[in-house]
């Protein structure tokens, strides 16, 4: 089990945070702790991406080194549903 | 009838651009799902664009609140249906350009023989289901896909270039979970929707609509390019005037990527069904068939025994049905009617039906995925 430090931020950058995660940990848990963490609305879907690699990271996928490397800052958008 | 004025002399500024070629605009092909707010700043840049055919799919009707975020729409309007209206002044914009509206859901509307034709089809709905859904026909068909989005702040344009790279990431391979949840909130457990289920209003404006309009026509114009080979999403923030990029990479589980392998064959059901099922029927491994939206095989009352569909499947869409149909219609029992409803079908049951009502079926294998075509509207004849 290893861990891996990196920066995870809201859309409108308003939070940001450092942060520690297990390498067996996956996009979904990341965004369920910054929805908790800062009370973000419950009533919204998130999706990740690592804006250091400018690649969106799938729910199922794990932190390893391909996706995050350490000092990577993450952003948790949320899923836009409307349009009319 | 008005003619327009003199192509040449319309697009003239346009040619002066290096990077932009009428002439591939204009023979441009583009059908946008949904003329709401996002529908309506797409459908006006492509037509001053001059992109040659515009299709237009819309089921839904004006409002008196459509009118804050509808450059398309007047209030001598409300009332009309949205797809019908906002084609006419398309036409008014530039009489060179085809517009064909298409009123209904595109679900039912699409002329699937036709949908290869497309260069881009552009999704700009309000709900997850319609995305999943056109999601499916574009990754299938192998057309290029646009899905936009919007609240109050934010826009989002995914890009999906399914005509040049098939293997490229789908709407559904970036899709949270939660999303899944969320829609099935929607349905009861039996699978039909709920009859009274608030839907949440996510209230959004013209700034961000026209945002997610321009990025998503900007897009449109760029499919093909050997750049533009991935998957990607434009994330635009209204108000700090920041965006990111992000590619969309395929996912190992998506449900749509997972289950339709390459190769993919679609076969027109000129002869029926019947005929077109015949070879996987016939085949020793024990095929089943998938549906792309869920059907009612059967029910039956617990209280009073009032049953349908037994000996031979109803085969009705669930769409077409809600909660109700668990209240009996013999007896008045409420909730006492147990209603089976799948998406997936044996093959020689579904070879041996007269009418399927959903517009194409699919076989999907490890090896390739076949769709069969079948008639618009329940027409199963091969028409
Ligand atoms: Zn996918
Ligand atoms: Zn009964």
């Amino acid at each position: 089990m290893t861990d891996v430090k990196f920066i995870i931020r809201t859309a409108d950058q308003t939070r940001k945070a450092e942060v520690e995660m297990d390498r067996s940990s996956m996009g979904s848990d990341i965004v369920q702790a910054a929805v908790d963490n800062w009370a973000l609305p419950t009533d919204t879907d998130y999706s990740l991406v690592n804006i250091s690699t400018g690649k969106s990271l799938v729910p199922s996928q794990l932190l390893d080194e391909n996706f995050v490397k350490p000092g990577d800052i993450l952003e948790v958008q949320p899923v836009l549903v409307a349009g009319t | 009838m008005s003619f327009g004025m003199e192509p040449a002399a319309r697009y003239l500024r346009h040619t002066l651009i290096d990077w932009f070629s009428q002439d591939d605009v204009s023979s441009a092909r583009v059908g946008v799902v949904g003329a709401g707010a996002v529908g309506n700043e797409v459908l006006k840049c492509l037509a001053l664009l001059g992109v040659g055919a515009i299709d237009i799919y819309d089921f839904d009707r004006i409002e008196v609140h459509n009118l804050t975020r509808s450059v398309l729409f007047r209030e001598t309007d409300i009332g009309k249906d949205k797809a019908t209206c906002a084609a006419e002044r398309l036409r008014e914009l530039d009489p060179n350009i085809k517009v064909a509206a298409y009123p209904g859901d595109f679900w039912r509307t699409l002329d699937l023989d036709a949908f290869a034709g497309y260069s881009a089809m552009i999704c700009c709905v309000d709900n997850f289901e319609a995305r999943i859904r056109l999601n499916l026909l574009c990754r299938l068909w192998g057309v290029s896909l646009i899905n936009t989005g919007i609240d109050s702040r934010y826009a989002v344009v995914d890009t999906f270039p399914f005509s040049q790279s098939p293997d490229a990431g789908c709407y559904e391979c970036g899709l949270p979970p939660s999303v899944y949840q969320r829609v099935s909130q929607r349905y009861s457990c039996g699978g039909l929707k709920k009859i009274a289920f608030i839907e949440k209003r996510i209230p959004t404006t013209v700034i961000t609509a026209s945002l997610a309009g321009s990025l998503a026509a900007s897009q449109a114009l760029r499919f093909g390019l050997p750049e533009n080979r991935a998957s990607r999403r434009i994330f635009a923030d209204s108000i700090a005037g920041t965006s990111t990029s992000s590619e969309l990479p395929q996912r190992a589980d998506c449900p749509v990527c997972a289950q339709y392998r390459a190769p993919i064959q679609i076969t027109r059901c000129r002869g029926g069904l019947h005929a077109a099922l015949a070879p996987l029927a016939a085949s020793e491994t024990t095929a089943e068939i998938t549906l792309p939206e869920p059907v009612i095989m059967s029910f039956q009352c617990k209280s009073c025994g009032l049953a349908q569909g037994q000996d031979k499947p109803l085969l009705w869409r669930a769409a077409d049905h809600d909660a109700g149909l668990a209240n009996c219609a013999g007896c008045g029992a409420e909730g006492a009617v147990e209603i089976e409803i799948r998406d997936k079908l044996a093959v020689e049951l579904l070879a041996a039906a007269q009418q399927v009502p959903v517009p194409f079926v699919l076989s999907a294998s490890d090896w390739g995925t076949q769709v069969f075509v079948l008639g618009r509207d329940s027409n199963n004849d091969g028409r």
